[in-house]
């Protein structure tokens, strides 16, 4: 070796700043699964939540935390969960999603009218629906992803558009008149009935499964990880030979079918097609995608997050209007949750980008969680 | 000490041109296995392209690549890694939010066995072990396997770019820049990686504008200027001034 | 009751001039009790949208009425009039057990169901301003006649254009149960009279671009139109921006309908002659009326239809100012 090197600095001592060989087996002997599972955010908010459910049990012992109440609370989160997958995978590719509030009423409407086309109040009828409801937002969902991947439209302005057109072909279909003919199975058991047994809607299992499955899918799976790796370094991921394009088409598809199936739902229900409704599912459910931790930059977010994130909305409303406040005030109150969520994320981002050091260098949601980096 | 040998890589009168610039004018190129080849030149002489075009990242106009002898088309990055080419690049193209385990082992991830592997399931714990022993190999300390590489120091982060390239390596790999952005120290453990690269078996390409890098770790060095290369020098009979003269064109070029 | 209505609806509107001041914030508690177990009556008002002029009016009308009778309402309402936001609300509502939800439902069908369980769940409930499906369950709906809303329309245009002639209507888009019978209401009475000629309804779907351009493809066709009957504001926009682009400001009148600030200040500059406004604080003081008395057991009327009053620039300033929609009470 022909090096000049201070005495006593063995090649092998490389990179690290302060941290020696033991804090490395360390971290990996605990926490992962803790980390992997919650996400650092989803964790702060979760605990947010927590807060924010205590302060109204305390205020509305009576109303807020009874079950009817909750059940009720759960019930209406959960088109918006299926909803908030699709949009985590599209965030966590840096991408976002406008359409799935249109996408979910054009569906609705396609469904509903080969519905009406097949007649029949029964599974087969509601089958047929629910086939449908899947093509078409699986439709728009390939249409938005193969804009964005092949002819590189910006996601905005793609689902901007994607927004308008599926609703106005929406009003085209129906001119511009609802269709309340809806299967009874499909009202009866998913839009007001219970899991067998229980008193939990059904609706809600439903959300509850594609949460836990498609969490799987995200954070287990390759299909996740080339999601992850495409919103962190899309070139990065080119160049080791990830389908860069077809990832993103897939991830816009898999949002545009969850959106199809929230139509399905939606009209069970609703009962309707509520064509002038979802006016502002998009928004609310990129605000809970955001809240629960995803970066809008993408590369970062936890399904986990997302449900966590539904919620915090979902309970202020309800909370908010059992005591009785007045409405104005539940927007104020969701829109300064969203923006400190972002403001944390910024001030993550920035930390990570100055990059270095070991040690603490967590942000927390006002020192509420003090969190070792190790 | 390659005299008889096959070239592992080989580039003859590749061209290139991008508008009026001839990036690349006739350019050749060989490489030995088990050999550092410095690749120097001034800003603009065509380095970074060649690297590029030999690893399947650049279209060629003309001329031909042959790999262990015989003739092949770099048309992709993929391409070229199916053969063993692996590169380094200067931005270091890591995924900044996964760990260094999905770095190494991103685009070639080791399914679960069975069943659950066919869905897509990964086997973390067997990546995890390889990269670790990857990373040891090197002698690089990578704190941990587990935060993602976008919060760790920018030597950490080329310990694993590099640790990623060699593992995949079977026949060459290109440092473009490998010490540009490092420290003192951080740049002797990049030094000493390349031997122990080399001591495998690995062809090494690097490019690097620090003449007393060039000079103490390369076998060879190949100076382009103008898109073409002007001279070939063993590394131990040449010296920084002949190098530099050479870049310049102050020195007629020609092979040692 | 139903005979007396202008002079209930007076009265309403003096309480609601009266108490204006006294402020309406989302929650009105209990003024002087009227009765001993008033003060236990719990209402909720869940308004088709949060802040618009219509149910900020109604809202005045309930919370006035609240006071007189000493119980309490607390007012909620959807940011947007759309079904997904409202449900929520409802749901939320239903929680705090109130007495009664006087509810303006944004979706005949989709509120169908939520509302039904609130009755299940021992709430009384009053529609006011639109309706459901099958109200069968509610203690009373409380809307507007809109076809009296239509007619009062074509009263207006006669009285602004006496020797009668070619009448036309813009309305919203077909399928809006409330426009419908507006139009319907219209043509009946402009049938009616043999002084006029009805030209049909045209659908400008909200926008003030398409209503102009119905408009002066109308004028183009039929030079000689004496009256348009614009169903909303955003018609009423558009038909005046059509007339004056036909340079037929002065030989046709424009009735407009409902009485909001933008509607005002078309009435005020004179590209419409005349305002059809409903009675949301009429409506709102009666729904409060209905809950209660429903919840202590009382005789309860199933359907109650309110009035109207057409609003000119020349009764503006006097009578018609208590009819214009406030948007603070």
């Amino acid at each position: 070796m022909t090096t000049h090197a201070p005495a006593g600095l063995k090649p092998t001592s490389s990179g690290g700043t302060g941290s020696g060989p033991g804090t490395r087996s360390a971290s990996l002997a605990h926490g992962n699964v803790v980390k992997n599972l919650l996400g650092v955010q989803a964790f702060q908010i979760l605990l947010v939540l927590v807060v924010i459910f205590l302060i109204f049990t305390a205020l509305a012992p009576a109303a807020f935390p009874q079950w009817t109440n909750l059940r009720q609370v759960i019930q209406n989160m959960s088109i918006l969960g299926v909803l908030g997958i699709g949009m985590t995978f599209v965030i966590v590719t840096s991408g976002i999603d406008l359409s799935v509030g249109s996408v979910l009423v054009f569906s609705g409407v396609v469904s509903a009218k080969a519905m009406i086309l097949v007649g029949g109040d029964g599974w087969t009828t509601a089958l047929v629906g629910l086939v449908v409801a899947i093509a078409c937002g699986l439709g728009w969902g390939l249409l938005n992803g193969l804009l964005i991947a092949k002819a590189k439209v910006p996601p905005l302005i793609v689902t901007l558009g994607s927004l308008g057109a599926a609703l106005g072909l929406a009003q085209v279909f129906t001119g511009g008149v609802d269709l309340t003919t809806v299967p009874a199975v499909l009202s009866d058991n998913i839009g007001y009935g219970n899991l067998v047994g229980t008193t939990l809607p059904l609706i809600s299992v439903i959300a509850i499964a594609f949460l836990l499955f498609f969490g799987v899918v995200l954070h287990r799976t390759k299909f996740g990880l080339y999601t992850f790796a495409v919103g962190s370094n899309e070139e990065a991921a080119r160049r080791v030979g990830v389908k860069v394009d077809r990832q993103l088409i897939s991830v816009y598809a898999l949002s545009g079918a969850l959106a199809g199936f929230a139509g399905l739902l939606s009209l069970s229900q609703f009962g309707t097609t509520a064509i002038a409704g979802q006016s502002q599912t998009n928004l609310n459910v990129i605000a809970a995608v955001v809240i629960g931790g995803t970066s809008l930059f993408g590369g970062l977010g936890t399904i986990f997050g997302t449900a966590v994130g539904l919620c915090i909305p979902a309970i202020l409303q309800n909370g908010f209007v059992i005591i009785g406040v007045q409405p104005f005030w539940q927007q104020v109150a969701v829109g300064v949750v969203l923006v400190v969520a972002v403001y944390i994320d910024q001030r993550r981002r920035a930390s990570a980008a100055r990059g270095g050091g070991g040690g603490t260098r967590k942000v927390s949601l006002a020192g509420l969680l003090q969190r070792q980096k190790v | 000490m390659t005299v008889g040998q096959i070239p592992i890589l080989e580039a003859r009168g590749l061209t290139r041109s991008f508008g009026n610039v001839r990036a690349l004018d006739g350019v050749d190129f060989e490489i030995y296995p088990g050999e550092v080849v410095a690749l120097i030149g001034d800003n603009g002489a065509g380095k970074s392209t060649l690297v590029k075009a030999l690893s399947g990242s650049l279209a060629l106009d003309s001329g031909e690549i042959l790999y262990a002898g015989g003739r092949v088309d770099l048309n992709s990055p993929t391409a070229a890694s199916a053969l063993g080419i692996e590169t380094v690049y200067q931005d270091l193209a890591l995924a900044p939010h996964l760990n260094p385990v999905q770095n190494m082992f991103l685009g070639r991830e080791v399914p679960r066995s069975g069943v659950l592997g066919k869905f897509g399931f990964l086997d973390n714990k067997a990546m995890q072990v390889r990269s670790r022993s990857a990373f040891d190999d090197l002698g690089a300390t990578v704190r941990s396997l587990s935060d993602p590489v976008g919060g760790m120091s920018g030597g950490q982060r080329q310990a694993i770019a590099i640790a990623r390239a060699v593992a995949w390596a079977k026949g060459v790999v290109f440092l473009d820049e490998p010490t540009a952005a490092l420290g003192v120290v951080q740049t002797k453990n990049v030094l000493e990686t390349i031997r122990r690269v080399r001591d495998k078996g690995v062809a090494v390409v690097f490019i690097s504008h620090s003449m007393p890098h060039v000079i103490d770790i390369a076998d060879r060095v190949q100076v382009l200027r103008l898109g073409t290369r002007v001279a070939t020098y063993q590394a131990q009979n040449t010296s920084m001034e002949e190098l530099v003269g050479a870049m310049t064109g102050a020195v007629a070029g020609g092979v040692k | 009751m139903k005979l007396k209505r202008p002079v209930v609806s007076l009265l309403a509107i003096g309480a609601v001039a009266s108490l204006g001041l006294t402020g309406c914030a989302g929650g009105t508690s209990a003024g002087g009790g009227s009765s001993a177990d008033a003060k236990d009556i719990k209402l909720t008002f869940i308004q088709g949208v949060a802040g618009d002029p219509f149910y900020v009016t109604m809202q005045c009308g309930v919370d006035a009425e609240a006071k007189k009778l000493g119980v309490t309402v607390n007012t909620q309402g959807p940011a947007k009039f759309d079904p997904t936001l409202q449900k929520p609300i409802v749901d939320s509502v239903v929680a705090t057990k109130p007495g009664a939800i006087l509810i303006a439902p944004t979706d005949t069908a989709a509120m169908q169901a939520p509302l039904k369980a609130a009755t299940s769940a021992g709430v009384k409930v009053v529609l006011v301003d639109t309706t459901v499906k099958d109200p069968s369950f509610a203690t009373s709906q409380i809307s507007s006649d809109n076809v009296g809303g239509g007619e009062a329309a074509f009263k207006a245009i006669k009285s602004l254009a006496p020797s009668g002639g070619k009448v036309l209507v813009i309305s919203t888009d077909p399928g809006v149960s409330t426009a419908d019978q507006r139009v319907e209401g219209f043509e009946t009475a402009a049938k009616a009279d043999s002084d006029f000629s009805y030209l049909g309804v045209q659908y400008s779907h909200n926008d003030p671009a398409t209503a102009a351009k119905l408009t002066t493809a109308a004028l183009a066709k039929d030079s000689d139109i004496v009256g348009v009957f614009a169903a909303n504001t955003f018609a009423a926009q558009g038909v005046a921006t059509g007339i004056r682009q036909a340079g037929k400001e002065d030989s046709v009148k424009v009735v407009g309908f409902d009485a909001g600030a933008d509607a005002v200040t078309q009435l005020k500059n004179g590209t419409v002659q005349a305002l059809i406004a409903q009675q949301p604080a009429l409506i709102g003081k009666d729904a409060v009326q209905q809950a209660v008395a429903a919840i202590k057991g009382e005789k309860v009327t199933a359907k109650i239809p309110t009035g109207f009053f057409a609003i000119t620039k020349d009764n503006l300033e006097g009578e018609g100012a208590n009819y214009v929609y406030k948007t603070t009470c």
